[in-house]
């Protein structure tokens, strides 16, 4: 092996130093703590995920049994070491409520109606949203569509929207004298109360929800569909299946995982629905036709400043949000699709 | 169940600015009830023109007859055919039985009862009755298979078309599938075409070969015929195993002259009238060793057991043989071999078309082994 042994004796190139440097480093790291390397990696995610996320749960939990009386500066622990001193004020002054609040929820009429008005908005919207999605997704998943591209980019782009810029436009082309009435009006239909009938109030905020997110959620079924083996739609076509047929026996059951996770995710943003209600409310549609449960949390929290039973309506929006997916889950998830 | 006949069938894609051929006017006939594997390497357009067949791809031009039936305008569901698909394509998200029936729940009026009743029977007759609850993914390849299998027999069709059904199954298993697939073709009578880039499975199974090379049809053929009378090197050089060894060889009155010490006189010299070079083809199992022949060294030899592939330098050309199991060169052992000039294959160098092969000289019969002579 003469010639092997010459060629280990030729100058190591830059690269050559720079790897004999790295091994020699991972060879002297010690050995044992290969488990804790990886917890140490972790850590800045995990410390975040404490300050941001984790306390404010656990905390938004124990406020729930609490009444909120104001901002409190008395001093819960210190140390003074001369050079440095350390003093631990408590956030807030509380007193225990016990299940107060949770059972005043059970006589306030005006959650119940922000209750109602989220499911109604639920009810429509989703099922009209999904549906939506699905069908321009299979549309452009045709062969013979041009300019998919464009078509694509078009319909994703209003999630790129500003909330308050594209619900203020919704505001005014909604208005009694805006441009969805002119153009109703001007082909003979009447004009429709859009922002001050409770009913239709609720539909402006469907009809701008639905703009906004149909596209998103369509880019995710467009994206599931492009991953349904093709062979599948020629076994079925040799086995005798129309278009439709292929639609119902091959593309829903395999599109299943995916539009399980739009229905589970867009329920769970429709709960979540704030900027839309606040700014079109603003506008002077009928509040408590329009009021969502956030909105509803928002102003209980931030304007009434009643933060204990804010809590409380969080949580039983938690609750409620996830009882929905766990349903939601468990009907669509069974199968193997 | 037809005669299948597709007539200058052509099929080209778009592929950017350029139009590939894919398929390149092929004549041919299946008969009614016949077993054809289309053969060849892969990209070679077999599997388009089974697909063309299936009704899976539009062709460009040409016809496609079932009987007298023109089909080439009839969609995939219209045609009444059968595929298996290599990687098999079952339904996933449904139950063996389901998979099977799902054809006849979808292009006939029968009642649910009829239909269940003849997947029991199809998948008494494949082995699988007790997995009809279960579905593909809990299957192993072999059962899908069978699945696969099951859903074509079911529909009774014009024509099973296979599109390399047994590739991705084990050695083992995809020999033992290849007897049930021939015993159950031949049971069921039903003409199919067989898509295979393996020339043993299409040796092995086919009623006749068609060999394909670059959209177009070599030759057609029984697996003898293919063998013995190759049209042409390519064809010579696809069918057999180990390969054909091939190799340039000079002419000079009725002598080749070629690689090394390879030096052949001829006693016949009519094919190799006009040429001054031919390529020279000779089958492994043609190679003889002798005490005094044409020189070789030794490279390796693997034992087979009932025999020995002997690798050798013929200057600078491998040369395959396959010898007795007693003969064993060690690497580096010079070897001498010989052939009968019946054995012997000679190719135009510059076309490859065949001058000899090895029918010629022991021609068994006139019971039509070379069927149709194409390109």
């Amino acid at each position: 092996m003469a010639t092997q042994d010459t060629a280990s004796q030729a100058t190591p190139t830059a690269r050559d130093r720079l790897r004999f440097v790295r091994q020699s480093v991972s060879h002297r790291l010690p050995n044992a703590g290969e488990g804790l390397v990886g917890y140490l990696f972790l850590l800045p995610a995990l410390l975040v995920f404490t300050v941001f996320l984790g306390f404010p749960i656990l905390y938004t939990l124990y406020l729930s049994f609490f009444r909120f009386e104001g901002v409190s500066n008395e001093t819960v622990f210190w140390f003074d070491l001369g050079f440095f001193s350390y003093e631990l004020t408590r956030i807030a002054d509380l007193t225990f409520v016990g299940l107060n609040n949770y059972t005043a929820l059970l006589s306030d009429s005006l959650f119940h109606q922000a209750l109602f008005n989220t499911t109604f908005i639920l009810l429509v919207q989703v099922p009209l949203m999904v549906a939506l999605a699905l069908v321009f997704a299979v549309a452009l998943n045709a062969s013979f569509v041009r300019f998919k591209g464009v078509f694509r980019t078009v319909l994703a782009l209003p999630v790129s929207a500003n909330l308050v810029a594209y619900s203020t436009v919704f505001l005014l082309m909604m208005q009694d004298a805006g441009l969805v009435n002119y153009v109703l009006t001007s082909v003979g239909l009447p004009a429709i109360p859009w922002l001050t009938s409770s009913f239709w109030s609720r539909m402006t905020i469907v009809g701008a929800v639905t703009w906004r997110w149909t596209g998103y959620n369509m880019i995710i079924l467009l994206a599931g569909l492009q991953t349904v083996p093709q062979q599948l739609y020629e076994a079925a076509e040799i086995d005798g299946a129309s278009r439709f047929e292929k639609f119902r026996y091959v593309t829903i059951p395999q599109l299943r995982p995916v539009l399980l996770f739009v229905v589970v995710t867009s329920t769970i943003g429709t709960f979540k629905l704030f900027s839309e209600p606040v700014i079109i409310n603003g506008g002077g549609a009928p509040l408590d036709s329009t009021i969502t449960i956030v909105q509803y949390i928002y102003q209980t929290a931030f304007i009434d400043f009643r933060l204990g039973y804010a809590s409380a309506l969080t949580y039983v929006l938690i609750a409620v949000v996830s009882l929905l997916s766990a349903v939601q889950l468990n009907v669509g998830g069974e199968g193997d699709a | 169940m037809s005669t299948i006949t597709l007539d200058t069938l052509r099929k080209e894609f778009d592929s950017g600015d350029e139009r590939i051929v894919a398929v390149d006017d092929i004549d041919l006939e299946i008969r009614d009830g016949e077993f054809l594997v289309l053969v060849g390497p892969s990209g070679c357009g077999k599997t388009t023109t089974l697909r063309c067949v299936a009704g899976l791809e539009d062709v460009t031009s040409g016809t496609i007859r079932f009987g007298d039936d023109d089909v080439t305008d009839l969609r995939a569901r219209e045609r009444d055919v059968a595929m298996v698909f290599q990687n098999y394509a079952l339904y996933p998200h449904m139950n063996v039985r389901k998979n099977i029936g799902f054809g006849l729940k979808l292009s006939t009026q029968q009642s649910s009862a009829d239909i269940d009743r003849q997947v029991e029977e199809v998948a008494e007759m494949l082995g699988i009755e007790d997995l009809l609850g279960q579905k593909p993914k809990e299957l192993s390849g072999g059962q899908q298979q069978r699945v696969a299998l099951g859903r074509a027999i079911i529909r009774d069709p014009e024509a099973f078309l296979m599109d390399e059904p047994l590739s991705n199954l084990d050695a083992k298993l995809r020999s033992q599938m290849r007897t049930e697939l021939q015993t159950l073709q031949h049971d069921l009578d039903v003409t199919t075409v067989y898509v295979t880039h393996d020339q043993t499975e299409a040796m092995a199974m086919g009623d006749r070969i068609a060999v394909m090379n670059d959209g177009t049809l070599q030759q057609v053929g029984t697996a003898e015929a293919v063998y013995r009378s190759p049209v042409n090197e390519f064809v010579a050089d696809f069918i057999g195993s180990p390969s054909i060894n091939l190799f340039d060889a000079t002419v000079d009155g009725n002598r080749l002259d070629g690689p090394g010490d390879f030096g052949y006189r001829l006693a016949d010299t009519t094919p190799v009238e006009g040429y001054e070079s031919v390529r020279v083809g000779v089958r492994p199992e043609d190679i003889e060793l002798v005490a005094d022949g044409i020189d070789i060294e030794t490279k390796v030899l693997e034992p087979m057991g009932n025999e020995n592939y002997l690798y050798a330098d013929l200057g600078g050309h491998e040369l395959t043989a396959r010898v007795a199991s007693t003969a064993r060169p060690s690497p580096g052992d010079v070897v001498s071999f010989t052939f009968d000039e019946d054995a012997l294959y000679l190719f135009d160098p510059e076309t490859g078309e065949a001058l000899k092969t090895k029918t010629e000289g022991e021609r068994p019969g006139e019971d039509g082994h070379v069927e149709e002579v194409v390109g």
